[in-house]
């Protein structure tokens, strides 16, 4: 599981409930934080429900850590660019050809809640829902076995691939090839990197396509599944709730705006 | 057309969709490894346009952004989720490229030198129009007339043009269309997502492009503009090594391949 997913096993209710209910609120509650206007709204779902939910998860500190390591470049940057060039705007000080901008700061905030509440959204469903029960729910509620198929088989392939450039990154150099130095040396060296990369994964295809084909990949029987996958009267409630209050959400915003 | 999406969808293609988003990735990697200013993360997606069609690129571009937010860190990048559409629309236009034959016919040499010229010498002109333009009192903008810019920069335009040309005799070399393909994609690609980039995320990447956008907003630009024009002189450039790196690789693979 470890190579696969960021997934952590605690028992908690948010780890419970069932994939899709969860993945209904993490896309609602990222729709949501985008409609709402304002500096302070990706704040307040960041504090008033993505928090709970992670103590509810037993995930607070992983999470906390997480959504820090990856917004953090981020939020630098759009502190640096949009205070410091703004163009014009109220001084906030002045120090040598640097004068900070006041719109580009409250700019800047707005900004830095938009990526931290989507990381935290999107983190926090990883965290607590593991790969292959979100597969076999989506399946069960109706999820073309193409589409299902695709989606695992990607999550499987991604480390494998990263390893395999790194390999051939480190014989084409143990054979020679320069890989640091100058933009043109460094540019030159791509395509003897990607051409064996890319060309050895596409001569895979057909393997591939031949040994799902011969496990049945392309019969239109219906498949059984091994594992229950709870679900209840008052999550589905819930889901149709989350999808209402977006859409009314959506609707408020628009003739609010015009 | 139901048809042809359907046809489109063999399990060869079912199978080549996941290795596309993997090789997405890999290259996105290799780039960062080798601390190039380009991304070049759109290769696989462009292949499956080239190799099945338009629908199977969109589809492949789209999941690929999708994916690569969930997939476990170090490697995820949830900033490409907002911008799947972005990603959907490149397949999509690499699909009807290949349908025009873009990936297999060589072009003459003197073409890929005019591409190369025409394409450095009109980024030159947006850049120069874009730098010098006006705003007076009432907001509305004015952009000085080409005549005044091109004898204000003769010298540059002269240099951009021949830099132009030698990239493309040396660059593109018998892959003119493949080339002119990416730089027509770049730009549709800069234009669709700038909005995206500029509301959801700032106007910032987190990485080196976003100098550029710095040195536009500095020039007094509104955010929009400036995530547009420093898209507009990226993204053309690493679609068209992107494009050209898939006119190699089709060349290389072996027909019996190609004939699926």
């Amino acid at each position: 599981m470890d190579a696969l997913s960021i997934y952590v096993a605690r028992a908690s209710g948010l780890h419970h409930l069932n994939p899709i209910t969860k993945f209904v609120l993490t896309l609602c509650l990222m729709i949501c934080g985008l409609v709402l206007p304002g500096t302070w709204s990706s704040y307040l779902i960041l504090l008033a429900i993505i928090v709970p939910l992670a103590i509810w998860g037993k995930v607070l500190s992983r999470l906390a850590k997480l959504v820090f390591n990856i917004s953090l470049p981020l939020i630098v940057s759009v502190f640096i660019i949009q205070t410091l060039f703004w163009g014009k705007g109220t001084p906030l000080f002045e120090v040598g050809p640097f004068a900070p901008k006041l719109e580009g700061f409250l700019f800047s905030i707005t900004s830095a809640g938009r990526i931290l509440f989507i990381m935290a959204d999107f983190i926090l469903f990883s965290l607590t829902t593991r790969p292959d029960m979100l597969m076999i729910s989506l399946k069960q509620a109706g999820l073309p076995a193409g589409l299902a198929y695709i989606i695992v088989t990607t999550l499987q392939l991604v480390p494998r691939f990263v390893a395999k450039a790194n390999t051939i990154l480190d014989a084409q150099r143990s054979r020679g090839l320069e890989t640091q130095g100058n933009l043109y040396v460094r540019a030159k060296a791509l395509l003897p990197l990607i051409l064996p990369l890319v060309i050895g994964s596409l001569l895979e295809v057909e393997e591939r396509a031949i040994a799902i084909e011969a496990r049945g990949f392309s019969s239109k029987k219906v498949e059984t599944s091994l594992i229950e996958i709870p679900d209840s009267k008052n999550q589905k409630k819930a889901r149709v709730f989350f999808i209402l209050s977006t859409i009314l959400l959506i609707a408020t915003r628009l003739i609010w705006l015009s | 057309m139901l048809e042809n999406i359907k046809k489109e969808f063999s399990t060869r293609t079912l199978v080549l969709i996941p290795i596309a988003i993997a090789i997405n990735i890999a290259i996105g990697q290799l780039v960062i490894v080798l601390k190039l200013p380009i991304y070049l993360d759109s290769i696989g997606t462009v292949l499956v346009g080239a190799l099945v069609g338009p629908w199977a690129g969109a589809a492949t571009g789209g999941l690929a952004s999708l994916l690569w937010g969930v997939i476990p860190p170090p490697l995820q990048y949830a900033y490409a989720i907002p911008f799947f559409y972005v990603a959907m629309v490149i397949g999509l236009m690499a699909g009807y490229f290949g349908k025009r034959g873009v990936f297999e016919k060589e072009s003459p040499r003197w073409l890929s030198v005019l591409i190369g010229a025409v394409f450095f010498f009109t980024l030159t002109f947006f850049i120069t129009a874009f730098l010098n333009r006006s705003t007076d009192e009432t907001g509305y903008t004015t952009y000085p007339a080409p005549g005044a810019l091109f004898s204000q920069y003769a010298v540059f335009f002269v240099i951009t043009i021949v830099v132009g040309a030698a990239i493309g005799y040396y660059l593109l070399q018998k892959g003119g269309y493949a080339g002119l393909a990416g730089l027509v994609t770049g730009a549709v690609a800069a234009i669709i997502s700038a909005p995206t980039a500029a509301i959801v995320f700032g106007g910032v990447t987190g990485s080196g492009t976003d100098l550029l956008v710095a040195a536009f907003r500095s020039s007094g630009a509104p955010i929009m503009a400036s995530v547009m024009a420093q898209g507009s002189v990226s993204d053309p450039f690493d679609k068209m090594l992107s494009f050209m790196v898939v006119w190699l690789i089709l060349g290389s693979l072996p027909a019996r391949f190609k004939a699926r």
